[in-house]
């Protein structure tokens, strides 16, 4: 078995990196063949991601979340399995290229930095923090997808105001169909987030002692998720659209970047494990 | 093979020239049954806007090209058109020549994909005329094949090359579903209605038609089943649609920017597309500054077209391939004609020497044992034919050994003295496969 994770830690960057390259050639050249086929390029490294991720649950006896290096191979998945659905529920498959290149980065320094850890404090073998985490990440990456395409419809709007109609105009779905995925991704990453959120909030307690709701990461996240409910309330109930409503997540994006980055490396809390 | 063929057509002649010498359906129907007649065996005429096109096989063995235009000429008399408003082609260079038209790499606006159409309702009157024969079919099928895995297989026919289009394809990438979308187009002259046709293709939920001349206006939205917008109102009802094409020929701005940013305070901010179309400019480009609305005109929309042109022409080379693919697949085919009559008859002459020996045999043995030696007979007769078929097919098949192909048919015919084969039937055999 641990051959098999080894063999799978070295061969998952590949894999992601082939995947990445097939969107990208179908992205630029927009081939017919390569047009179905990336989707089954995507799905093997997803299969072959997902078998990694249960061999190392099952091998080390904890789910893969007690380090860094877990948690980015974590998050790979989570970006690349969340853009996987949202292709196959939306059939809108030419902004895959600028979403996978998250995961080759991820999984990359994953596979570099990653051991084999088979001590691991108490309280990480939790499969309560499991889903905790895996809630938590798998929002993330939905923010990080909607971010993704608020960018791209940023880009996009550019052009077509200023009229230079180069290969974003030509291969990126429209405004309005950029707007809507920048939206579900919101939706997706909310609600995971407050999963993330509600079962952090029930488990505290019990884990921890020395608890605290006033957290820098709890804080921070909580912030960050009241700010994107604020965003779908305006779009629902009042209306908010385009751009406006584009730059309102793109804020808020960069305020989940900014928290998480001053939690995790300013803040000390019993919130950090590695 | 023998087919020749005239074509006048954009490279060759003035669009007075090519309009003069169009053809009709009808046309085409009385030219055919002269050219029936008179020099054809079978053949097909094309005649569309840009091109006529004439090809057949000749009745006799020599017919010069001038023959057909002089045919056409006779029957479609023009003033000063010479010989050199045509070409001319023979043989490979027809079937070539057919297969860049099919496939829309000869046509004015590289990758038009209606000729493709037009050619095969050229060989379908043919047929129907009755003026097609057994390699003139594969031609048309081949020549539709090669127009059909153009399309298919390469992207000469993607992308919008009239302006007009080009606005529809600008407006795509901001709308993602244009079925809930409502468009309102000022002008209904040409570029006008062409416009209001492109948007009532593509589904808009609501379309209106607003001109100067009211009843221009209500002539075009009776066509497209539209609503009719007062062109003295246009200001107090622009806010209502997301889509607004405008092509008058008025000569100041018809929508100046302040009546577009009202619209915009009505819309409260909600996205407008602006397509001006016209010379000299209908809306006012400053609107463009306004957030949300999306300003196009002439110029940039002509930016897209001559990017898509040069896009279609970057394709032609990949057109050529799947030409000579399906050059080579024809020629293969047609080579094997000329085998088709020396195995025929050789196969016959077996057959025949066969059943003159089993007939001898016949009541001196029981007739399980006929039956018996019967089977042994024909299997025979095949295995011992198998081979010299298939070797000559595969000679005729790879079209380099045309020579050795007919070399070895005469030895064939020599050794078993089948050369007094009477040519005709060897004609007959040729046309019915």
């Amino acid at each position: 078995m641990l051959e098999t994770i080894h063999f799978l830690n070295t061969a998952l960057p590949l894999f992601y990196l082939a995947t990445f390259i097939v969107y990208f050639l179908d992205f630029k050249k927009q081939k017919k063949t390569l047009h179905n086929s990336k989707r089954i390029f995507l799905f093997l490294s997803l299969l072959f991601h997902l078998f990694y991720l249960l061999s190392r649950t099952f091998e080390f006896s904890h789910v893969p979340i007690t380090n860094k290096f877990e948690i980015f191979t974590i998050l790979a998945f989570s970006i690349a399995c969340s853009y996987f659905l949202l292709e196959l529920f939306s059939d809108i498959r030419g902004t895959g290229v600028f979403i996978l290149g998250f995961s080759v980065l991820f999984q990359i320094a994953s596979s570099l930095f990653i051991e084999d850890l088979i001590e691991v404090r108490e309280v990480l073998r939790s499969p309560l923090l499991g889903i905790h985490v895996f809630s938590a990440l798998l929002g993330f990456a939905g923010l990080t997808m909607a971010a993704v395409y608020g960018v791209l419809f940023q880009l996009l709007y550019k052009r077509i105001k200023l009229n230079t109609f180069g290969i974003f105009f030509e291969k990126l779905p429209s405004l309005e169909t950029l707007e809507k995925l920048n939206f579900y991704s919101v939706i997706i990453g909310f609600i995971l987030l407050g999963i993330a959120i509600g079962i952090g909030v029930i488990w505290l307690p019990v884990a921890f002692p020395d608890y605290s709701y006033l957290d820098p990461k709890l804080v921070s996240t909580l912030m960050v998720w009241i700010v994107f409910g604020i965003g779908i309330f305006m779009k629902i109930v009042i209306g908010w659209y385009g751009k406006k409503v584009i730059n309102f997540f793109l804020v808020g994006y960069t305020i989940a970047l900014l928290s998480m980055f001053l939690s995790n490396v300013l803040a000390k809390s019993f919130h950090s494990f590695y | 093979m023998n087919l020749i063929g005239i074509s006048i057509n954009h490279r060759t002649a003035p669009i007075e020239l090519r309009e003069a010498v169009h053809l009709s359906t009808d046309e085409i129907t009385e030219l055919t049954i002269i050219l029936k007649e008179e020099i054809f065996t079978d053949g097909f005429i094309l005649s569309t806007c840009n091109r006529t096109e004439i090809f057949g096989y000749p009745k006799k063995n020599f017919l010069n090209a001038s023959e057909i235009i002089d045919q056409l000429l006779k029957f479609k008399p023009v003033k000063n058109i010479a010989n050199s408003n045509f070409n001319k082609y023979f043989n490979c260079s027809a079937v070539k020549h057919l297969f860049m038209v099919a496939s829309g790499i000869d046509s004015l606006i590289i990758g038009d994909s209606q000729i493709l159409g037009q050619t095969k309702e050229a060989f379908q009157l043919s047929e129907d005329l009755s003026f097609t024969g057994t390699i003139l079919k594969r031609l048309a099928d081949t020549t539709i094949k090669v127009g059909r895995r153009a399309i298919k297989e390469t992207n000469v026919s993607e992308g919008a090359v009239s302006v007009s289009y080009a606005a529809v394809q600008v407006v795509e990438k901001i709308f993602a579903d244009l079925s809930t979308k409502s468009a309102l187009v000022i002008g209904a002259g040409e570029t006008g209605e062409l416009a209001a046709t492109h948007l009532f293709d593509k589904g808009v939920s609501r379309l209106a038609i607003s001109n100067r001349t009211l009843s221009k206006a209500n002539a075009l939205a009776s066509k497209l089943k539209a609503d009719v917008v007062s062109f003295e109102r246009l200001a107090e009802n622009l806010h209502q649609f997301d889509i607004i094409f405008s092509a008058t020929s008025a000569d100041g701005f018809v929508i100046q920017q302040d009546v577009v940013k009202n619209a915009m305070r009505k819309r409260r901010g909600s996205p407008i597309v602006l397509m001006d179309i016209a010379v000299p400019r209908d809306i006012d480009p400053a609107s463009r500054e306004l957030e949300n609305v999306f300003y196009n005109d002439i110029d940039s929309l002509n930016i897209i077209v001559s990017q898509n042109l040069k896009k279609r022409e970057e394709e032609i080379p990949l057109v050529q391939n799947i030409i000579m693919d399906e050059m080579i697949n024809f020629f293969s085919w047609f080579n094997t004609l000329d085998v088709v009559p020396a195995i025929k008859i050789v196969r016959e002459f077996f057959e025949e020497m066969g059943s003159d020996e089993l007939s001898k045999i016949k009541n001196k043995i029981s007739e399980d044992d006929y039956l018996k030696v019967e089977d042994m007979t024909r299997r025979l007769i095949g295995r011992l034919l198998h081979n010299p078929i298939v070797k000559l097919r595969e000679l005729a098949e790879t079209g380099t050994n045309l020579q050795d192909a007919a070399s070895h048919s005469l030895m064939i015919k020599t050794l078993f003295n089948l050369n007094g084969a009477d040519k005709t039937k060897l004609n007959e055999n040729s046309n019915e496969d």
